[in-house]
């Protein structure tokens, strides 16, 4: 009983840890964690050049939409235009064969 | 906090006014309409507002003098609202329709102008005003021809003067006929001539 007693006291006494075991564990965390930087780095760059494509690519189709919609605007008022000048011709012809008529 | 609710409500109202000023000016399409647009062989519907005017003022040439006088026409209007249907044959409108359409927009505050009939051919013109003030802020023209219904309601300052000035535009003559012809078109065949 002795015996067994002394082996588990040597068993379990405080021994000091080896040299460069801190070390060695910082290298081999830093190691692992180096990787996934550079994944983070890489998935912040894509998003970010996804959003800039798709912020750029909404700016363009806004600037084409406004365009078009000028475009129409102004063929819009050129047959306004077209339509009242002929309005106000055909008025006009009326008016002076009214008169015409009116003098005979 | 009933005296806030109210309040807030009151200011909200005041906020959405101006919006709702600028579209109730432009009317709504007359009924009538719709029956005219199914028999005609060609039909033109515009409706544009102070906006959209302004939208259309900044694909205007600057240096085109025919441009900066259609620029200088439209700056100040509120809106138009115009249309014009054109039929293959004489008779697909009844003297009746017509009436409808001149009962829909002969509103109080429009003020007779010209109004000429001929009964022999069933041409028609009715022009109308409306004054605010002792100042023209707006014309209304109903012309009706054998074959063709043309309405035409500019909201805004223009006068007889400025719209007698249309067929010094020489741009007007070239987009007869041609309705969907585009700034860049009209522009060319502009300067063909």
């Amino acid at each position: 009983m002795d015996e067994f007693e002394q082996e588990l006291r040597q068993a379990f006494e405080r021994q000091p840890a080896p040299l460069g075991l801190k070390r060695s564990i910082m290298a081999s965390r830093r190691r692992s964690s180096a990787p996934r930087g550079h994944t983070v780095l890489w998935q912040r760059l894509a998003a970010t050049l996804a959003l800039a494509a798709v912020l750029g690519g909404a700016a363009v189709w806004h600037q084409r939409e406004e365009q078009r919609k000028g475009e129409a605007a102004y063929r819009q008022v050129m047959t306004a235009l077209r339509i009242t000048n002929h309005a106000l011709d055909h008025m006009n012809k009326q008016l002076a064969a009214h008169h015409r008529a009116s003098q005979q | 906090m009933h005296n806030r609710i109210i309040t807030f409500i009151i200011a909200a109202a005041a906020l959405a006014m101006p919006a709702f000023a600028q579209t109730a000016q432009l009317p709504a399409p007359a009924p009538i309409e719709k029956e005219l647009a199914t028999r005609a062989s060609n039909v033109d519907e515009i409706t544009m507002s102070k906006n959209m005017l302004a939208a259309a003022t900044l694909f205007m040439n600057g240096k085109d003098k025919d441009e900066v006088a259609v620029q200088k026409l439209i700056s100040g209007l509120d809106g138009i609202y115009i249309r014009d249907y054109e039929f293959e044959k004489e008779g697909q409108f009844t003297a009746e329709q017509v009436e409808q359409l001149r009962k829909y927009f002969e509103t109080s505050e429009w003020s007779p102008l010209v109004r000429d009939r001929d009964r022999k051919t069933g041409e028609s013109t009715d022009i109308m005003v409306k004054m605010v003030n002792g100042k023209s802020c707006g014309m209304f023209i109903l012309d009706v021809e054998p074959k063709e219904i043309s309405i035409v309601m500019i909201l805004g300052p223009v006068g007889m003067e400025e719209l007698g000035k249309l067929k010094d535009l020489a741009f007007l003559g070239i987009m007869e006929g041609t309705h969907h012809t585009g700034p860049d078109n009209a522009r060319k065949k502009n300067s063909n001539q």
